[in-house]
């Protein structure tokens, strides 16, 4: 099983710096931000994108005044516009155990998986907040601007899967906190059963909940056979097993099963869900997954 | 249900139990690491073991092995159930041919009512089934040996006749027997009247004997006798008609002589009688022939054939200890009518006699009436020769060629163990010698009587070719043929020889219908065999015609009612009510135990 300490330096290669380039986090919803960026808010401010007019009142800056309007009726009127602020981006990467499995790294994949969205928040001047779930780690302070990437490089390379707390109580956990409602991207394989109310309660603390699920290869088609005990890697109990072509498609089916309320669940509290062969290319992947659902914008 | 291996069923409760122990063995299982074990079914499938042990769980491959094992187990102790059909899995079906066989009732004969039930049965025979066919005639011969060809056996019965003769039943079944005795289940079908003699030395081994009777009537009149004789009111023709149906019975007997009827008689022969009666015959007549007109149902014994010439048929006594060699040599004359007994009978004298011919077989030679002796290694009284002592391995040295009784009779390779040292007496003339003494020894008065030095069974001169011959030789030396000596009378369906005079001719025989057969000599003679069918025959060679009458004079035969026990072997076979077989269905199970274990097979492989 490869490190991520055998990981490169950059987690994202020069190619697919090119397919981000340009692009930025689109959510559904706006949210208030905390100091000034690029993305419109709901709340009044000072930005190019005229929002209303209102009555002229003591102290207001009279470069907003219309005076065109002013001339035709002789009633001062102060022309309003939407503020920009910046947007909280939460990646929550899962680094419990059970993301230590595949031929090609579950954990490698998601933080890469999260390094891009990362940086399409930092290009965004949108606030990022890296988060490992599962691992107890002081929580980082928000990452602004393309510079702070390599920042986010070097948290994402020091992440380990040795979490034995399940998804769902991190999950939870997390929406315990303060932290900003913004956009809680969870890149995870989710094989919790009790994922599900952890993704209502992220979302019901005003997050949207961008669900990536990352699973590999021989989880998506195992090839195993035997009389085996399975052993779980983290706290569920173990189960014996026949692997024959029955136990399989068994197997296939719950995980459908799972998968499908996965992205009821994401969906129903306004959120987004996609699954991430961890074998894929993430290129493809922002392509075709990512900008073509409006997941990020150019 | 029946079994014939049921101790087989005993395996069941060991092999059970290996399977089931295996099934306790407990499977030691690998482990392997996943990121969540809840998508994954509790699917327990123990298919291999490798460890002891566990509590029994159910299985699907469990009870497909047990029920594979029960049909297995189940095949190997041969169920049987009872079936319709005569026949088996093997069976031999031996069919009487017999003279009785010809009785016609309701407008089939007995044989064809026997052949249909045969017909029948290869029609019946299922895949896999072998049949053999015997026809239980005069001679008991294989028609159609052990074959699963219906196609041919059903060929084999269509070629099949009934004959006019006797036949040996036992003999059919000792066949049938030696064919199929060492296999368990198989079944000898006799399709038969029942009207044969009882068979005392008969074992069916491990087959089955099923007697399936055909016929009920016992209606038949017989001309049980008939013959012509010198009385005091000049050569008379005596006839006994006998009844054996148990109604009296009306007829007409027309009498021919030399092909002329002469006379015709109204006869009534009451239940179980007979009716008998002399008439005068015509002058200078040879051949007497009676038809007789009655409403019975078999004709083949209505019809019968005497030669006034009292030289025509002789009756022989073969007095002797048993020389079963002898007897068939004798038998083989048409003329003779052969009687057997181990002593001399008191009724025999020196001036009272039934025989024509007295043939001491090892027993002292006694002075008696009958016209010609033979005498073999006991020289008694009357014998052309006297006692000296005994040789040991006599050697032959030569033999006087030219007399009749040594004609073709070649004795340089004839091995004799023991016999007689003699000298003639002076009426007797020694016609072969050997390094003992005088080895034959023929004399002309005051009768005829031929004295042989050793018993045949003595030495190989019966397995001789010369034997039969010089016994033809003999007879005919001891009474020369007459003026019927072109005319003669034998029972239908029993084999005769002729002496052969060129080797390389063969005989015609042609029936009156005008059917030939022919027949290439054997050992200086031809045996004739092929006259089963009452009638008049012409047996030529050479462009020399002879004249033979084959008729049905068998009181067995004649007594046609249809038997419904049977003695054969030791038991009395009762004939079979019911067309019922017993027919193994071992091999469904055994493929039941195929596809179950197919079926086991392919549910291991989807589980493993």
């Amino acid at each position: 099983m490869s490190s991520l300490a055998d990981l490169p330096t950059f987690v994202l290669e020069s190619r697919e710096f090119r397919v981000l380039e340009g692009l930025h986090i689109a959510p559904r919803r706006t949210f208030t931000g905390r100091v000034r960026g690029e993305r419109l808010t709901k709340r009044k401010g000072i930005s190019i994108e005229f929002a209303d007019y209102r009555d002229y009142t003591d102290g207001d800056d009279l470069r907003h005044l219309d005076w065109n309007v002013f001339a035709r009726l002789e009633t001062p009127v102060i022309k309003t516009y939407q503020d920009e602020e910046d947007l909280a981006v939460h990646v929550l990467v899962d680094c419990s155990a059970s993301m230590d499995f595949g031929q090609v790294h579950k954990l490698r994949a998601a933080v890469r998986m999260g390094s891009a969205l990362a940086y399409l928040g930092l290009c965004g001047q949108d606030a990022v907040y890296p988060r490992a779930l599962g691992i107890s780690e002081s929580p980082m302070p928000a990452l602004r601007g393309r510079s702070a990437f390599p920042r986010f490089a070097k948290w994402a390379q020091s992440l380990e899967p040795a979490g034995q707390a399940p998804l769902s109580k991190t999950l939870k956990d997390f929406a315990g906190t303060s932290a900003r409602p913004g956009v809680a991207i969870v890149i995870s394989d989710a094989l919790d059963p009790e994922v599900f109310s952890a993704i209502r309660v992220l979302g019901g603390r005003g997050h949207e909940v961008w669900m990536i699920q990352v699973l590999s290869d021989e989880e998506l088609d195992p090839d195993i056979e035997g009389d085996l005990r399975l052993l779980d890697a983290e706290a569920g109990s173990p189960v014996e097993i026949t692997a024959n072509s029955y136990a399989l498609e068994a197997y296939k089916k719950n995980l459908k099963a799972h998968c499908d309320q996965l992205e009821q669940e994401a969906l129903r509290v306004g959120g987004r869900y996609a699954l991430f062969n961890s074998a894929g290319s993430l290129e493809d992947f922002v392509k075709m997954t990512l900008k073509r659902h409006g997941w990020v914008a150019s | 249900m029946s079994f014939v291996s049921a101790g087989a069923l005993l395996w069941m409760i060991p092999l059970a139990g290996i399977i089931v122990a295996l099934y306790l063995l407990k499977m030691r299982r690998k482990d392997l690491k996943v990121p969540a074990t809840f998508l994954w079914p509790s699917m327990v499938y123990e298919i291999r073991a490798n460890a002891l042990f566990q509590k029994l769980k159910f299985s699907w491959l469990l009870v497909l092995q047990l029920l594979a094992l029960a049909a297995i187990v189940f095949a190997l102790a041969r169920p049987q159930v009872r079936t319709k059909g005569l026949g088996g899995e093997l069976t031999v079906i031996v069919l009487d041919t017999s003279a009785s066989m010809s009785a016609r009732e309701g407008g089939q004969t007995r044989f064809e009512m026997g052949r249909k039930i045969a017909q029948d049965i290869v029609s019946s025979v299922k895949m896999g089934d072998r049949l053999a066919i015997i026809e239980a005639g005069p001679t008991p011969k294989i028609v159609s040996p052990l074959s699963e060809d219906p196609a041919k056996m059903q060929r084999a019965l269509n070629d099949l006749n009934p004959t006019d003769a006797e036949n040996d039943v036992g003999e059919a079944l000792r066949l049938a027997s030696s064919i199929v005795s060492q296999y368990s289940g198989a079944r000898i079908v006799l399709i038969s009247d029942g009207v044969f003699s009882d068979i005392r030395d008969f074992s069916p081994g491990k087959a089955q004997l099923v007697f399936q009777r055909v016929g009920k009537s016992d209606k038949n009149v017989a001309i049980a006798a008939f013959g012509a004789g010198s009385t005091s009111e000049g050569t008379q023709l005596f006839f006994s008609l006998k009844n054996y149906g148990s109604l009296p019975s009306l007829g007409t007997l027309r009498l021919f002589a030399d092909g002329e009827i002469f006379n015709a008689l109204k006869v009534e022969v009451p239940a179980k009688g007979t009716y008998g009666k002399s008439v005068p015959i015509p002058t200078g007549a040879k051949v007497l022939r009676a038809e007789l007109e009655a409403e019975d149902d078999l004709k083949s014994d209505n019809f019968a054939v005497a030669l006034s010439d009292p030289d025509a048929q002789l009756r022989v006594l073969l007095v002797s200890q048993g020389d079963i060699f002898l007897e068939r040599a004798l038998s083989l004359d048409p003329r003779v009518i052969l009687d057997r007994a181990q002593s001399l009978p008191e009724t025999e004298t020196r001036t009272q006699t039934s025989y024509d011919i007295i043939i001491f077989d090892g027993v002292p030679a006694q002075e008696v009436a009958a016209r010609g002796v033979i005498c073999f290694g006991s020289a008694g009284a009357g014998s052309p020769v006297r006692r000296t002592g005994t040789a040991s391995k006599p050697a032959y040295q030569g033999s006087e060629g030219n007399h009749p009784v040594m004609r073709s009779v070649d004795l340089r390779d004839t091995y004799i163990d023991k016999g007689e040292k003699v000298e003639p007496t002076a009426r007797g003339t020694v016609v072969a010698t050997s390094d003992a003494g005088p080895l034959i020894v023929v004399a002309s008065q005051p009768k005829r009587s031929i004295y042989v030095s050793f018993k045949p069974m003595d030495s190989d001169f019966p397995l001789q070719v010369a034997f039969p011959i010089f016994i033809a030789n003999a007879i005919d030396y001891l009474i020369p043929r007459g003026s019927s000596g072109e005319t003669f009378v034998v029972e239908a369906g029993k084999p005769f020889s002729i002496p052969a005079v060129e080797a390389d001719q063969k005989l015609t025989v042609t029936t009156e219908k005008g059917d030939k057969t022919e027949i290439a000599p054997a050992g200086g003679s031809y045996v004739v065999r092929s006259m089963e069918q009452i009638g008049r025959y012409t047996l030529e060679v050479g462009g020399k015609k002879t004249t033979a009458y084959a008729i049905l004079r068998s009181d067995l035969k004649s007594n046609i009612k249809p038997q419904d026990r049977v003695l054969i072997g030791q038991n009395a076979v009762a004939a079979e009510s019911t067309t019922l077989r017993l027919s193994d269905f071992y091999k469904p199970l055994l493929l039941l135990a195929l596809l179950v274990l197919a079926g086991e097979w392919w549910l291991f492989m989807r589980r493993s």
